[in-house]
């Protein structure tokens, strides 16, 4: 009984603090989400008193807008194929990286850690910045790549202001979050299974399939989730250097919020962004447990 | 955003160093240097300055509570919107002796009548900012808004156009372009002002409002729509960079966006004394000279023009002739639902 009471009160203070800035807010963009926008930003009142009688001022227009016309969800499609797609790259790039530093010795490894972190030394706005200079026309890597173009005879490529641009930076910005969970998995991965197995007459590639990879799977899991929520309500990227059509859902929420002054509409699409997400990472997190420990 | 971060640190210096602060949000770029220090030394204080770079960023912030600066340089919709929220305080005019200075025609107007909240601070226009020596090159007229707009035009600079990211600009100059008023709000005429933007729109290589003074100034980009104190910006930028190319402005001959900016004191403000202190200091000629002589914006302060450089008198995209004046339009602020049917048309045009 002790035992069990000192857990629940470690586990208070965070699941209180989720509450609290999770749910609450969550809570307050439903209500949020019925009312009418205020003239000047803000919500209108949701109720008025007339000869003493109460009236609600509450709409489903809100949510009615989301469905009719297709160009939120498409949007939010497009977002989720970015997100996706980011991830899986942060995922290709990074398993090898954590992978040869969790084999590398150990006297190395903090030193390779800490190279992998040092990006955030640098402020996020100030690492876009320079991916600015680097996609410009005038910028080294399109001159290079331009007179290769230019050479096969080709279009010359324009990056700045381009979703390979937005691509590239979410993925630039998000590829810590992707090794550092892998690393922490397969640094803690057993050496004694791979030794066992290769007695056993596995060779390099069973061995990776067959132990490394699925006991890394809670390690990709983690980076995965760690990755794609960041990049799918992401909007400095986009509103930097995504051309025309480059904008993502977080831009379009962002907009109903400060240009629109719709914090009703707002509240319906960031509802509707973190419903996807937390349905998403419910899927994932089926994939991500190893197996044999169902319901670990 | 570089210049948030250029905030934070003055922020914390400026708490050391100094325990008067003005604190200032005001446009990107919209006060010289040289003003700020002769103020800092007059007043003995530190000036504290946050930007914005569009209206519904400033009211966004101001609105969701952060309401303590002491000087604000709205627009003039935006200082009407200000006034019916209850956000302003009145002006102390017994402490503003200067305010004689101030010219007739920008003062008394119908978004603050008596100017009881707010005070003119500078003007500018929005238009088209181009690279000369590519314009000659290829023998493109920009003194007109097909510039941004005429697929035929755009073909020849294509992926060399940013517009502003900013709905209410963008909007105001496609309804220029085809002919209606800036403050049109008739759903017919913005869809066809649309159409107008969604057949531009391949031609360009970004919506922006905030690096477009950069991108012109390298040459990355050969015409921006945007601010002309912007566009004044990056000519003397360019110049100094001894850039092959030049960098000019022009009001369009269909007619633009004339914005009046405002110097008015939030209700929350932390010390409404020195704000005072400024905005009397701003009336006075030789530093409201420094807006039109260094950053490059029309002057609504008549006392100032003898101060004001013979060619800078003479840029008629900052100081507009008679004529021209006639087709430039102020914003009004738009109602709810206005609001509601641009930001619908806007995110449908940013998607396709």
């Amino acid at each position: 009984m002790h035992h069990r009471l000192s857990k629940v009160l470690l586990a208070l203070p965070p699941a209180a603090y989720l509450v609290v800035f999770f749910a609450v807010p969550s809570l307050l963009m439903l209500l949020a989400s019925f009312r009418y926008p205020g003239e000047y930003g803000g919500l209108a009142p949701w109720y008025y008193i007339d000869d003493g009688q109460l009236s609600l001022d509450l709409t489903t227009e809100n949510w009615l807008r989301l469905v009719e016309s297709t160009i939120y969800l498409g949007l939010l499609l497009k977002s989720l194929g970015f997100a996706l797609l980011t991830t899986l790259i942060c995922a290709l790039m990074a398993y090898p990286l954590a992978l040869t530093i969790a084999r590398s010795p150990k006297r190395h490894r903090d030193l390779l850690l800490l190279l992998v972190i040092l990006p955030f030394w640098s402020n996020f706005l100030v690492r876009i910045y320079a991916w600015m200079i680097i996609f410009s026309p005038q910028g080294a890597l399109s001159e290079g790549l331009n007179a290769v173009t230019g050479l096969l005879g080709l279009e010359p490529v324009n990056l700045m202001f381009s979703s390979t641009a937005v691509i590239v930076c979410l993925v630039y910005v998000h590829l810590p979050f992707m090794i550092l969970p892998l690393y922490a998995n397969l640094e803690k991965h057993d050496p004694a299974l791979l030794d066992a197995a290769q007695d056993l007459g596995a060779n390099a590639r069973q061995r990776f399939w067959k132990i490394t990879w699925p006991l890394s799977l809670p390690g990709i899991y983690a980076g995965g989730v760690l990755v794609f929520i960041p990049s799918l309500g992401i909007f400095a990227i986009p509103d930097l250097l995504g051309g025309t059509n480059g904008i993502m859902i977080g831009n379009v929420i962002k907009q109903q919020f400060v240009e629109a002054r719709d914090w009703p509409f707002g509240s319906v699409l960031s509802l509707v962004l973190t419903a996807i997400t937390l349905m998403l990472v419910a899927i994932a997190g089926r994939f991500g447990r190893p197996k044999g420990t169902a319901n670990g | 955003m570089k210049k948030f971060l250029c905030c934070v640190v003055l922020g914390l210096s400026q708490t050391v160093l100094a325990d008067k602060a003005l604190n200032l949000f005001n446009w990107n770029d919209y006060i010289a240097d040289e003003t700020v220090a002769r103020f800092e030394s007059e007043c003995g204080c530190k000036v504290v300055q946050d930007y914005f770079s569009a209206t519904e960023e400033m009211m966004a912030k101001l609105l969701a509570g952060n309401g303590d600066y002491d000087i604000v340089i709205p627009t003039q919709n935006a200082v009407e919107a200000l006034v019916k929220q209850g956000f302003l305080t009145p002006l102390d005019k017994s402490k503003l002796s200067n305010i004689g200075n101030m010219a007739a025609g920008f003062m008394n107007k119908s978004y603050d009548p008596g100017n009881t909240y707010s005070l003119p601070y500078a003007f500018t226009t929005t238009l088209i900012g181009y690279n000369e020596t590519k314009m000659a090159e290829l023998g493109l007229e920009p003194g007109d808004w097909s510039i941004i707009f005429d697929p035929k035009v755009l073909s020849k600079i294509k992926g060399k156009v940013t517009v502003m990211d900013d709905s209410e600009e963008l909007f105001a100059a496609a309804l220029k372009y085809l002919g209606y008023s800036a403050n049109d709000s008739d759903e017919k005429h913005l869809k066809e002002a649309q159409a107008v933007i969604l057949k531009a729109k391949p031609y360009w290589a970004a919506f922006n409002s905030s690096s477009y003074i950069k991108e012109l100034t390298v040459g990355n980009i050969w015409v921006a729509h945007g601010y002309s104190s912007d566009m004044f910006q990056a000519r003397s930028d360019a110049a100094e960079a001894g850039r092959s190319f030049t960098v000019n402005f022009v009001i369009p001959k269909q007619g633009a966006v004339l914005a009046l900016d405002n110097m008015v004191i939030p209700r929350k403000a932390r010390s409404p004394e020195l704000a005072h202190q400024f905005i009397n200091f701003m009336m006075r000629p030789e530093n409201a000279a420094e807006l039109s002589n260094i950053v490059g914006t029309g002057n609504p302060n008549a006392a100032a023009k003898p101060f004001i450089e013979e060619e800078i008198l003479a840029i008629s995209a900052i100081f507009p002739s008679e004529q021209q004046l006639n087709s430039l339009e102020t914003l009004d602020a738009r109602n709810a639902k206005s609001r509601r049917v641009m930001s619908r048309l806007w995110t449908e045009l940013k998607v396709k």
